[in-house]
């Protein structure tokens, strides 16, 4: 398969690899915005953000967090836009989910921003219904992490039962032998 | 508000420079008007809510549907946030963009972030906006270019000091000292292929299978035979699919393909039942994530 991000893994590109673990890329490429921009992806190759696993995801994230951390200390930039062009509509060139670290200045004449629309109420209110109407449908995307929590809960609480139980029966057997002497 | 005169301007500037961090958490608070949307002074129309964020339409979008994505603690940029709360909106973040894909049918999606004003940011809290993408829509013009390897070189030695102490060191991977010695995953597939295949079949089948296949785990092992590629290409035997590649359709398979298809058509008939998905149907359907990936093939 064609894919710009798996050859810069494989060795074939002219981009520069920064960082690599198992599951995080962190590159240079030589097809960019501007001057200093970082890209970070994953190792294993998705087409689209929906494909990536939540595990994988985070991850990305995080490390483009510090990429933009360390964009602003050592290019001395007075921004970062974080970008992630996820589908041809949306102008994504590589078919290989990435986020993009763009360092920015004030007056660097680098266009990414949107001319703002008025939208009536009623379309507001529209989108707004559909929307949470097909989120909800999806239920508790969270839920494996709480779902760990919950049982988590549920040992600690029996642990207490039982500790508390234990205690109550050493007090009876306290209050027991108490009740023995005479 | 009439501007302040210089007296008042001091009297503020000392305040605030005595000010205990969380004071000026509070005063930043208190001035935020995201946060006053989380605590409801402010209305807003919500698709998304849980613990720690909100999903909001924003008022003025960039095309029809562009969210703004909130963590409900107040953070200005990105590096403030915890790794906690950024994962955790990564992943909202995921299932919002997967519903604008399917419901506004969209052609794509951008997260955009926006650290600093020099990037475009407008507002003191920090969001993610998602915004929906068509085709030709000429939202966000900029374009990426070709700058030279060169310059990659150059970032790589200015920004690799200080990303590798952030992200913990070097690691070692064991995968990169296999591509280093053989470029290309192409290389990769038949080193593996060069070990000895070995097929698997029993003593009274007429077909042989490869280790994997399930119809290789199924035999009992008292009568396992194990051939190598030239015993079982010799012998009598025929290849499993497995090892043909050819799809013969099985029994089985058509069966579950049945069910699936049963299952799918009692799924569609009770939410047509409903008015809200028999107009979804009008407007063409939804579009389908795989769709959207396959695009580029």
């Amino acid at each position: 398969m064609e894919c710009e991000y798996c050859d810069i893994l494989a060795g074939k590109s002219k981009a520069q690899l920064l960082y690599e673990d198992d599951t995080v890329i962190v590159a240079v490429k030589d097809v960019v915005y501007t001057h200093g921009q970082i890209t970070v992806f994953p190792r294993q190759h998705f087409t689209i953000m929906e494909q990536v696993p939540d595990e994988i995801i985070t991850k990305c994230m995080i490390a483009a967090d510090k990429t933009s951390r360390a964009v602003f200390e050592v290019f001395q930039a007075e921004g970062t836009n974080i970008v992630i062009q996820n589908g041809l509509g949306a102008g994504q060139k590589v078919p290989h989910f990435a986020v993009e670290v763009v360092p920015r200045r004030e007056g660097d004449g680098l266009n990414l921003q949107w001319q703002p629309k008025e939208v009536s109420q009623d379309d507001l209110d529209i989108s707004a219904h559909q929307l949470s109407e097909e989120i909800a449908k999806l239920g508790d995307f969270t839920a494996p992490k709480k779902k760990e929590a919950a049982s988590e809960v549920k040992e600690k609480n029996i642990e207490e039962i039982k500790e508390s139980k234990s205690k109550d029966d050493k007090d009876n057997y306290l209050v027991k032998s108490l009740k023995r002497i005479p | 508000m009439p501007e302040p005169t210089e007296e008042q301007r001091k009297q503020w500037e000392e305040k605030i420079k005595n000010m205990s961090p969380e004071e000026l958490q509070e005063l930043q608070k208190q001035q935020c008007i995201f946060c006053q949307i989380i605590t409801g002074k402010i209305t807003s129309k919500k698709v998304y809510e849980d613990s720690s964020c909100l999903a909001i339409l924003d008022i003025n979008p960039a095309a029809k549907g562009h969210i703004l994505l909130l963590p409900k603690e107040h953070f200005a940029i990105m590096p403030q946030v915890p790794e906690k709360v950024l994962g955790h909106l990564s992943i909202v973040a995921k299932n919002v963009s997967q519903v604008i894909l399917k419901i506004l049918r969209a052609d794509g999606t951008t997260i955009f972030i926006a650290n600093g004003a020099a990037a475009g940011q407008r507002a003191q809290h920090f969001m993610i906006h998602l915004i929906p993408r068509r085709s030709g829509d000429g939202l966000m013009p900029a374009e990426e270019g070709l700058v030279g390897a060169e310059m990659a070189v150059k970032v790589k030695a200015a920004v690799e000091k200080k990303l590798l102490a952030l992200l913990g060191g070097k690691k070692e991977v064991q995968k990169l000292t296999v591509q280093k010695a053989e470029p290309g995953f192409e290389t990769k597939i038949p080193a593996k292929q060069q070990e000895p295949e070995v097929f698997i079949t029993s003593a009274a089948a007429k077909r042989y299978h490869k280790e994997k296949c399930p119809f290789a785990q199924n035999i009992p092992l008292e009568n396992k035979v194990t051939l190598s590629k030239e015993e079982a290409e010799q012998s009598a035997r025929k290849p499993c699919t497995c090892v043909s590649g050819k799809k013969i359709p099985l029994v089985k398979a058509a069966k579950a393909a049945k069910t699936e298809k049963d299952q799918t058509k009692k799924g569609k008939k009770s939410p047509a039942q409903d008015p809200a998905s028999a107009s979804e149907k009008k407007r063409g359907g939804e579009a389908s994530l795989d769709d959207i990936a396959n695009l580029f093939k």
